[in-house]
């Protein structure tokens, strides 16, 4: 049985350690810094823009303008500082000379020619006033002449519409419920990829040291790799911790803030069940990746040997990106299926999938329990080969042969 | 091979460490044949052997790190398993320690894991670093550590717990003189506190100091086993230092080894009694200044028994 006092203290020096180095905190903090610099620069120039462009539209110009088709009210048009000229030249003369800031050349027919605008260089965004001007008049004048607002905005096609549909006769979320989700793909890569080595090391570090044969002695190879297992997942949730509170912090103070197209982050939803099944998935992934690299790195003699195998384990995290159109579209393609399926392709697939709503219920139990279930036999396959190749100090650990001293060992001498 | 029994020190209590009919095969290469050997409680013993005779396997083996092969190895009646809470301490042939960390850090983790609590832990290293030196020395990183004090280091991890049995796999390796020195009373402070001693060394005059028994394993055998004297009885016994006047007769109870100015050596021939060469020389006329009969050393035992392979090994 394993010794749970030796497994607190396992986990306790391992969290310990890590966590007070200063290289764990630069890698961690280094990605949510530069977010936050980014979300800052975003929400500052975006607010700065949109002040400038409220300054711009809120100041009135004098301009000149001339209007063969008689589209444009002149009472709107004085109101806005306009005046009427005889000829275009003479309005382009008056620019030119400074003695009004524009002139706009309306055409005879707006619909189809290009309203001519001429004005005094004030920059790049701010000459953007006198397009913005010209148009607004033409559109106020037109609608003061249909006399509904709203069937003026109709003519403009300024509506919007809003779609719901269900799925197993609940409401299926919009892009606004595939957002929330999508994090867990996010942590899975940012936790695996900065934690990659660390858990490559966690086994290797003993041998490397030769600490193995004074720790095997002292507690048994299950705990020692299970206490590190544990503190994986506790260093992993820091990190994750990390990441995720100045997402959360964003989303709650900032979120109409930030100005990015065709997203409102006010909107998002936070469904429960993609939420909990995607969290399971992340969770079975990360011990599944942690158990994996745990049990490379027990069977390397250095990080170094070890490295080439994280390689092929990040490739397989990758995998199914090149897919992603498809995954999204087409759950039902065979090549979904089988990446959805397959033990370290199913975590990206399963978790894409169960952000865009096409990861059936069933499927996601299969999933989870696999990823688990997994994780429990390839920790139970490290140990063995921790064991196995506890003091091959120099050499690569056959698998064969812990396999098989490991069925020797159930029958003769359980318990060690 | 059996059990050999040794007449001094021979007691009825179970003995600590039992091995019966040991053998490891790694491959086809078979390590050790069928090795028998017990440690008694309280005694230092010394497993000795040139390099690549089994030894290490043998202790791994007995410590649950190598699967053995076949046979019996116990430690206190049962095959030893770190849940039991036997009081072990280790010092491996493969020295190291987590490079990364403080001395401090390392030694309370040890000894939290050997059950101590963290406080007790951490004021036992303070005062063990104290003993050996390294006080000051306690917050640096071990990789800043020469190999000597790092092995001072490892060897207070391996006695923290005031181990019932301590097995020490090459304990002078890499240590001046002075350190030497330092270690062999810490070890006998040990031995004095009751811990059974099992000793990996090549030095011999740590053995003739330390040990009760001793076993001398080669090809994965026991080539002698017994008390000290036993096995230097067992090894060509007795040389004769003789200051004299005239010359030493022939005899068929003695081969002269050396002679030179009134000094000769003699190795005493099986069977032969001491007493009895000296009246024989008596008788002859040889005038004897002085005749003092010694055992063969345990440096010339282990020589002799490992010749070549010990200089192979080496």
């Amino acid at each position: 049985m394993m010794s749970r006092h030796a497994l607190r203290h396992v986990v306790e020096f391992e969290v310990r350690r890590t966590l007070t180095k200063r290289k764990f905190w630069l890698a961690t903090l280094f990605v949510p810094v530069i977010m936050i610099l980014i979300f800052g620069v975003s929400i500052v120039s975006s607010s700065s823009s949109q002040d400038a462009a409220q300054a711009q539209s809120s100041e009135l110009f004098a301009f000149e303008y001339v209007d063969p088709a008689g589209l444009v009210d002149e009472a709107l048009a004085t109101a806005a500082g306009g005046t009427v000229v005889a000829t275009s030249q003479q309005g382009i003369a008056d620019v030119k000379s400074g003695a009004v800031t524009a002139f706009f050349d309306y055409p005879a027919d707006p619909t189809a020619q290009a309203i001519d605008v001429y004005g005094v260089n004030g920059g790049l965004f701010s000459n953007a006033k006198y397009s913005t001007q010209a148009t607004s008049l033409l559109q106020a004048s037109a609608t003061a002449r249909i006399g509904s607002t709203q069937l003026s905005a109709i003519a403009r096609g300024a509506v919007t519409t809003r779609t719901t549909t269900f799925q197993d006769g609940s409401v299926a979320g919009g892009i606004e419920s595939v957002i929330p989700p999508m994090i867990y793909l996010l942590l899975l890569y940012i936790v695996v990829i900065l934690m990659g080595n660390q858990m490559l090391s966690a086994t290797v570090e003993e041998k490397e040291n030769r600490v193995t044969e004074m720790i095997l002695t002292t507690i048994r190879a299950t705990t020692l790799l299970v206490g590190k297992v544990i503190s994986l997942f506790i260093i992993g949730f820091v990190q994750m911790l990390v990441f995720v509170i100045p997402i959360a912090v964003g989303y709650a103070f900032f979120r109409d803030k930030l100005d990015i197209p065709e997203v409102d982050f006010s909107a998002l939803e936070f469904q429960s069940r993609p939420m909990i099944v995607g969290a399971l998935i992340l969770l079975g992934s990360f011990s599944l990746f942690t158990a994996t690299l745990v049990a490379v790195g027990a069977a390397m003699p250095t990080v170094k040997d070890a490295a080439p195998f994280f390689t092929g384990v990040i490739l397989t995290l990758f995998l199914p990106i090149y897919a992603v159109s498809l995954i999204v579209t087409s759950s039902s393609a065979p090549v979904v299926q089988a990446f959805t399926f397959f033990p370290y392709t199913a975590p990206v697939t399963a978790l894409l999938r169960n952000a865009f709503g096409t990861l059936p219920l069933w499927i996601a139990v299969v999933d989870i329990g696999m990823l688990f279930a997994l994780s429990a036999l390839v920790l139970r396959v490290a140990v063995q080969i921790f064991k196995y190749g506890s003091i091959e100090y120099s050499g690569r650990v056959s698998l064969r042969g812990a396999l098989t001293t490991w069925r020797e060992s159930k029958t003769t001498r359980p318990g060690r | 091979m059996e059990i050999m029994e040794s007449a001094v020190g021979s007691t009825t209590e179970e003995p600590l460490v039992r091995i019966e009919h040991f053998g490891m095969t790694f491959g086809r290469v078979e390590v050790i044949q069928d090795l028998s050997f017990e440690i008694r409680r309280g005694e230092t013993f010394g497993f000795l052997g040139s390099n690549g005779s089994g030894k290490t396997t043998t202790i791994r083996a007995l410590l649950g790190i190598y699967q053995p092969t076949r046979g019996l190895l116990h430690i206190d009646g049962r095959e030893f398993s770190p849940d039991h809470g036997d009081r072990l301490g280790y010092l491996p042939e493969e020295r190291g320690l987590y490079q990364k960390e403080s001395v401090i850090d390392v030694m309370t983790y040890f000894g939290e894991l050997k059950g101590l609590g963290r406080a007790t832990a951490s004021r036992w290293s303070q005062d063990y670093l104290e003993r050996v030196g390294l006080a000051d020395r306690a917050k640096v990183r071990i990789d800043k550590l020469s190999q000597g004090q790092q092995q001072k280091v490892q060897l207070g991890v391996t006695i923290m717990n005031s181990p019932e049995l301590l097995i020490l796999d090459e304990p002078t390796k890499g240590f001046d003189p002075v350190n030497r020195r330092l270690l062999m009373d810490i070890i006998e402070d040990q031995k004095r506190d009751g811990a059974t001693v099992m000793m990996v060394t090549h030095q011999m005059e740590e053995v003739e100091r330390l040990c009760d028994r001793v076993l001398l394993l080669k090809g994965g055998t026991a080539r002698a086993y017994g008390t000290v004297d036993e096995v230097r009885s067992e090894f060509g016994g007795t040389r004769i230092d003789i200051d004299h006047d005239g010359a030493l007769p022939a005899s068929d109870s003695y081969r002269v080894m050396s002679s030179a100015a009134g000094h000769t050596v003699v190795e005493v021939s099986n069977d032969a009694d001491t007493a009895a060469i000296l009246r024989f020389l008596v008788g002859a006329g040889v005038g004897v200044r002085r005749f003092t009969p010694t055992l063969k050393s345990l440096d010339d035992i282990f020589v002799e028994v490992y010749g070549a392979d010990a200089m192979e090994g080496n």
